[in-house]
């Protein structure tokens, strides 16, 4: 880990990312190397990179992970931490299939940090939840027999209650 | 309004595996099992009970195969038939650990020593009997509710108490001793102890251990024992002393010993040493 960054704007080394819909963009060196997937890429290619394309992201899902990539380029201060937390768990508040979007794509980019956001995301939001209730939260069909259904739930009387 | 999608479906398998595993707490993970087949058969494939009861007990490692050996309860209706036999062992893995997880999350902590099995020596039986060692009182009828040790010429000769559990499945945290002070004695002497250490296992085979034999040398030929603590200092003190444990202990088979080791009191009227012991008290959720 570097610790001595001197101020953002000093490595302001840009360079560009091509999405699965050929959508190009310019993002700053620091943010993109938040991907360990485009860091490998770019140490590989060296300084004669054209354009780096990443065929399973697309336009809209790259916007998203480059946002997180911008906001997290710099090690947070302790003062900054709180306010970090907060426009994180803004970032995560998204529709459902832009959240898988960008969990496939934080998985492929190797993005540790964000892939541990989403998981905990989704996770919370079976936390604490009935079993319909997570059908209806994620759309799922009940195929147990009611006779199937009540002797699972027997197993488990203690979690039902 | 957001249209759900069942990330199941949709994402890679070890996506989803890290999504669940995040999950902590046992039913969540019981009621995720309810949810459909998929997600069933999801959680039964891939141990997820088995994961949460070995992240919080590593010593099942060790044990895992006794579970369902002693303490399953064989042919529950399993939920759709015809299925291979590779599913069949997850599936009962899964109801096992499933039942055990769910015993741990019943956070009641109370006693848990059920009856005294047994104890390595006894001075005077039945007046100095392990069986003191669980009344709650200092005193009964008049007379000093204590266990005591025979006597020893050699310090290091080291003595156990074995002990029943209320339960087959029980968690243990702590586990307290109260050396006995003979207050009728030249001094009022405290026959402590230098070291207790505690093991816990279970019945050899799955007789059922008569208390007409307490006086009776070591039944430790009886036990297998599962786990086995660091050697706690004891102080001369008549005092409860409590020794908490590293971290809880799951003690499956319902037996636990505590070992005394290493004499410090020698009584005057016959130059011996012997440990004596008030009371025990453990914890457990």
């Amino acid at each position: 880990m570097a610790s001595s960054t001197s101020g953002s704007s000093s490595s302001s080394k840009v360079v560009k990312i091509r999405s699965s819909d050929n959508e190009n963009f310019e993002v700053e060196e620091a943010a993109a190397a938040r991907s360990e997937t485009i860091k490998k890429l770019l140490e590989d290619v060296g300084d004669d990179a054209d354009v780096i394309p990443l065929p399973n992201v697309d336009a809209k899902t790259l916007v998203k992970v480059m946002e997180w990539c911008k906001k997290h380029m710099d090690d947070v201060d302790e003062l900054n931490k709180e306010e970090m937390k907060t426009w994180d768990a803004e970032f995560v508040d998204m529709d459902q299939s832009c959240l898988y979007n960008v969990l496939l794509a934080a998985n492929f980019l190797n993005i540790k940090e964000l892939l541990d956001q989403l998981t905990q995301k989704v996770a919370d939001m079976i936390k604490g939840k009935s079993p319909e209730e997570i059908r209806a939260t994620f759309n799922i069909k009940n195929d147990f027999t009611p006779e199937e259904e009540a002797e699972i739930r027997k197993q488990n009387a203690w979690a039902f209650e | 309004m957001d249209a759900g999608m069942d990330f199941l479906n949709f994402l890679e398998t070890d996506m989803s595996m890290k999504i669940l595993t995040s999950l902590e707490d046992a039913a969540d993970l019981a009621r995720i099992s309810s949810v459909s087949h998929t997600w069933r058969q999801f959680v039964v494939e891939n141990s997820f009970w088995k994961r949460l009861c070995l992240r919080r007990f590593p010593q099942l490692v060790k044990v895992a195969r006794i579970v369902e050996v002693n303490n399953y309860e064989v042919n529950e209706p399993s939920v759709g038939s015809s299925k291979s036999k590779e599913w069949e062992t997850l599936e009962r893995e899964h109801r096992a650990y499933a039942k055990l997880g769910g015993r741990c999350t019943s956070f009641a902590v109370e006693d848990c020593i059920s009856e005294a099995i047994s104890a390595s020596s006894t001075d005077n039986f039945p007046e100095e009997s392990i069986l003191h060692t669980l009344e709650p009182k200092d005193v009964v009828g008049r007379r000093a509710s204590y266990w005591s040790s025979k006597g020893q010429s050699d310090p290091s000769v080291p003595e156990t108490l074995t002990y029943s559990l209320v339960s087959d499945f029980c968690i243990i945290t702590e586990i307290s001793v109260k050396p006995f002070k003979a207050y009728f004695q030249p001094g009022s002497p405290i026959y402590s102890a230098r070291y207790v250490r505690f093991r816990v296992g279970h019945p050899k085979i799955n007789l059922s251990l008569e208390i007409d034999s307490l006086d009776e040398s070591s039944h430790d030929d009886k036990f297998i024992w599962t786990y086995t603590s660091q050697k706690f200092r004891m102080t001369q003190e008549n005092i409860l002393q409590k020794f908490k444990l590293p971290e809880p202990i799951l003690c499956i088979g319902g037996i636990l010993q505590i070992e005394l080791l290493g004499r410090v009191q020698k009584q005057e009227m016959d130059g011996l040493f012997y440990i004596c012991v008030m009371e025990h008290v453990s914890g457990f959720s």
